[in-house]
C-alpha cells in the first residue's frame, strides 16, 4: 500500500501549467470576475441612485415630524411611517417567529418523515412562492372585512403569514445542522426529549434561527401590496396597532412616488433610503449574530 | 466577548415583549375633548385616485380649520373604494364612476356628492408644433390607429397654419385599469361615429400604443417619445409641462383644456335627481369636451353619530371653502348651482 504522505507538498500555484491551461485558467478567472461585477452593478447603481436622491430629504425633522397631508407641501416628515414600519414588522415577527420555530422543531425533532411533516414541508415551500398580495387579500377577507376596520395589526398578520414559511424552512435547516451526538449525549444523561430540545438543540441552533428570522423580518419590512389592502393610511403617530388605520414606509414610497410633484417624489426617495437603511441594519445584525455564535466556533 | 446563548434568546424575547407592550399602550384617546361644536376623531376614506391631489390639498387645509378631526383619503382606485364602502371599511368613498350592480354597494345606502371636475388633456410631443387643434372624428381616428402619421390630411385640415412633420404617431395609454381611460373612451364612444373600440377602464389599444402606469407614467411616455400623443389629467400635464391640444366640443369650437372650460362643461351638463351628471361633450361654446366628474359616496345612515357629524362637517368644507383650493390643485370647482344642490343633498342626507 502506497503512502499518501509525500515529503514536499504539491505545487498548487499553477506556475508549472502548460501555456494552454494557464490561458484557460486565466480566462475563466477573468470571466467569473466579470460576472461578479455585472451581478453587483445593478445593486451598486440602485444603492447609489437611492442614496443620491434620498439623502437630500434627510434631517432630524424627517425622523420626527408627521407626514405632510398634501403631496405638494415641501418639507420633511416620515416619523409615523418609520415607527409603524418597526411596530408592524415587530408584531409580525412576534407572531411568526415563535410559531415558525416550534413548527420547525416539530418537523425536525418529532415529525421527521411522517406524512404530516412531509405535507407541511411541501406547503411551506409552496407558500414561500406565493405573491405577497395573496396574503394581503387573505387577511383582508378573513380579518379586515370580518372586524370591519383596517388596522395596523391586520398588516402585522399579513406580514406574519408571509414570514412564517420562510422562518419554518430556515429554522428547520438550522436544527438539522445540530449534531445528533448532542441529542444522544443529552438523552444519555437522562434528559427527556422536550428537555433536550429546549436546553440543547434550540440553544445550539439559536444563531442560525435568529439570523434566518431577521432576514424574514427584513423581507417583510419592504412589502407594499399586503400593507396597502390591510392597513390603510394615516399621517400621524399610531403606536397602537389595534386602533385606527396605519401606514408603513413601503406604503408611503408607493403613495408618494405615484404623484408627479417634486415634493412627494423627494419624500418617496427619502422613504426608500430610510427603508433600505433599516433593512441593511437588520441584515448586518443577523450577520453579526450568525458569525459570532456559529455552531462550528463552539 | 462570550455570551451565553440563553442570555441572548432571553434578551431578544424580553425586548420583543417590551416593544409590543409599548405598542399597545398609547393611542385611543383622540375621542375626548372636542373643541366646541366642531367634530373630532378620525375619518377614513378611500377610492378614486383621480381627485387624490385635490383631496390631499383640502385635507391639509382642513387640518388648520379643525385639527381635532383627522381625515385620511387613501387613493386605492374607484372600484376598491366602492367595494370597501359596501363592506363598511371606510366612512365615505371617492369614485369617478357611478355605482353599478356588481360594485357591492347596496342601492339606497349612499348619496352622490359631486366635488370637483377636471379636464382630461390630449397631450402630445411634437417639437415646434403647439396649439394643435383636433376635431372629434380625427381624435377617434388617431386613438384607434386609423391615422398613423402626424402629417395626415385629417390633422392638417384642422391646422392649416401648422407645418406637420411625417413623424409616426405613438399612442400613450394607461397600463392599469383607470377612470381616466373610462371617461376618455366614453367621450369618444358617445361623441364620434368612427370610434369602434368601445368604452371601459381598459381598452384594446391598437399596435402603436405604449402603456404607462397611472397618469404620471403616461405623461412620462409622452415626454420621452417624439410623436407621442396621449390622454393625461391636467394636473400631471401641467406638472410635467406637456403641450396640450385644443379639442373640438359639441358646439364645434376648439377649446384648449382649462379649469374654466371644465367648469363651463359642468354648467352645460344635465344633472340627474341623484346628483350624477355627465359633463362629457357638454353643450356650450366655452365647454371643454373631455371633462371628467368625480363624486364622493356618503352613507344615508351612519351607525356612529360622531362619524356622521364629522363626515358632514368635512364634506361641507369641501363644498364651500374647499372649492377655492380646487384651482390650486388643477381641478375645476363646481358651478354655483351644482354646489348649492350638493349642499342641499348633504344636509338632507345627514340631519343634524
Amino acid at each position: 500500500m502506497t503512502s499518501l504522505t509525500t515529503s514536499t507538498p504539491p505545487d498548487l500555484s499553477g506556475r508549472n501549467l502548460s501555456k494552454r491551461r494557464a490561458f484557460a485558467n486565466r480566462t475563466a478567472t477573468l470571466a467569473i470576475g466579470l460576472c461578479v461585477l455585472v451581478a453587483a452593478l445593478p445593486l451598486v447603481l440602485v444603492a447609489w441612485e437611492v442614496l443620491s436622491r434620498g439623502s437630500s430629504a434627510m434631517s432630524l425633522d424627517w425622523f420626527t415630524e408627521e407626514i405632510p397631508r398634501n403631496y405638494r407641501t415641501e418639507g420633511p416628515g416620515m416619523g409615523p411611517a418609520i415607527l409603524s414600519t418597526l411596530t408592524i414588522t415587530g408584531m409580525a415577527a412576534l407572531i411568526a417567529v415563535p410559531i415558525g420555530v416550534f413548527g420547525a422543531v416539530y418537523l425536525n425533532e418529532y415529525g421527521k418523515n411522517k406524512p404530516l411533516a412531509k405535507f407541511i414541508r411541501t406547503m411551506a415551500d409552496v407558500m414561500t412562492g406565493v405573491p405577497s398580495i395573496v396574503m394581503g387579500l387573505f387577511i383582508y377577507v378573513a380579518y379586515v372585512v370580518v372586524i370591519g376596520e383596517k388596522l395596523g395589526f391586520a398588516g402585522a398578520l399579513a406580514l406574519a403569514c408571509l414570514m412564517l414559511p420562510i422562518v419554518i424552512r430556515s429554522a428547520e435547516e438550522m436544527l438539522r445542522l445540530v449534531p445528533d451526538e448532542l441529542r444522544q449525549a443529552s438523552a444519555g444523561l437522562g434528559a427527556r426529549k422536550w428537555r433536550t430540545t429546549m436546553t440543547v438543540v434550540l440553544p445550539t441552533a439559536s444563531s442560525g434561527i435568529t439570523s434566518g428570522a431577521l432576514l424574514a423580518v427584513a423581507r417583510a419590512a419592504g412589502e407594499t401590496a399586503p400593507i396597502i389592502v390591510t392597513v390603510g393610511l394615516t399621517y400621524i403617530y399610531k403606536p397602537d396597532l389595534f386602533y385606527g388605520e396605519n401606514t408603513t414606509l413601503a406604503a408611503q414610497i408607493y403613495r408618494n412616488a405615484t404623484q408627479p410633484f417634486d415634493a412627494s417624489q423627494e419624500r418617496a426617495w427619502g422613504a426608500a433610503l430610510t427603508l433600505i437603511a433599516i433593512v441593511f441594519l437588520f441584515t448586518i445584525l443577523s450577520r453579526i449574530i450568525a458569525s459570532r455564535f456559529a455552531i462550528d466556533k463552539r | 466577548m462570550k455570551l451565553n446563548r440563553r442570555t441572548i434568546f432571553g434578551t431578544l424575547t424580553a425586548g420583543a415583549l417590551a416593544m409590543s407592550m409599548a405598542a399597545c399602550g398609547g393611542g385611543g384617546s383622540d375621542d375626548e375633548g372636542g373643541s366646541g361644536d366642531l367634530a373630532s376623531g378620525e375619518l377614513n376614506a378611500s377610492g378614486a385616485s383621480f381627485p387624490d391631489a385635490f383631496y390631499a390639498t383640502a385635507i391639509e387645509a382642513y387640518a388648520e380649520v379643525n385639527p381635532d378631526l383627522m381625515v385620511t383619503y387613501n387613493a386605492t382606485g374607484s372600484g376598491t373604494g366602492k367595494s370597501e364602502f359596501g363592506e363598511g371599511l371606510n366612512d365615505f368613498a371617492g369614485t369617478d364612476s357611478l355605482v353599478g350592480d356588481d360594485d357591492g354597494v347596496e342601492a339606497g345606502s349612499f348619496q352622490y356628492i359631486p366635488t370637483v371636475a377636471a379636464p382630461i388633456t390630449v397631450s402630445y410631443n411634437l417639437p415646434g408644433v403647439d396649439g394643435l387643434q383636433i376635431d372629434q372624428e380625427t381624435l377617434a381616428g388617431i386613438f384607434q390607429g386609423d391615422i398613423t402619421a402626424w402629417n395626415d390630411p385629417a390633422i392638417a385640415a384642422a391646422n392649416p397654419e401648422a407645418t406637420l412633420p411625417d413623424t409616426a404617431i405613438t399612442l400613450a395609454v394607461r397600463s392599469d385599469g383607470s377612470g381616466t381611460t373610462t371617461n376618455f373612451s366614453k367621450f369618444l364612444d358617445e361623441a364620434t361615429e368612427a370610434w369602434t373600440l368601445g368604452s371601459g377602464d381598459t381598452i384594446e389599444w391598437p399596435g402603436n400604443a405604449v402603456a404607462g402606469e397611472k397618469n404620471t407614467g403616461v405623461a412620462q411616455v409622452i415626454q420621452d417619445t417624439e410623436g407621442a400623443i396621449g390622454y393625461v389629467d391636467l394636473a400631471d400635464a401641467n406638472e410635467v409641462g406637456l403641450v396640450t391640444a385644443a379639442v373640438e366640443n359639441a358646439d364645434g369650437a376648439f377649446v384648449a383644456p382649462s379649469l374654466e372650460g371644465a367648469t363651463a362643461a359642468l354648467d352645460g351638463a344635465v344633472v340627474e335627481d341623484d346628483l350624477s351628471y355627465n359633463p362629457l361633450n357638454a353643450a356650450g361654446a366655452e365647454a371643454y369636451p373631455i371633462t371628467a366628474p368625480t363624486y364622493l359616496l356618503i352613507r344615508t345612515e351612519y351607525e356612529d353619530a360622531d362619524i356622521a357629524a364629522g363626515v358632514k362637517e368635512f364634506v361641507e368644507y369641501l363644498l364651500t371653502d374647499g372649492q377655492e383650493l380646487a384651482a390650486e390643485a388643477d381641478f375645476a370647482a363646481l358651478p354655483a348651482g351644482l354646489q348649492e344642490q350638493a349642499l342641499e343633498a348633504l344636509n338632507s342626507t345627514i340631519a343634524d
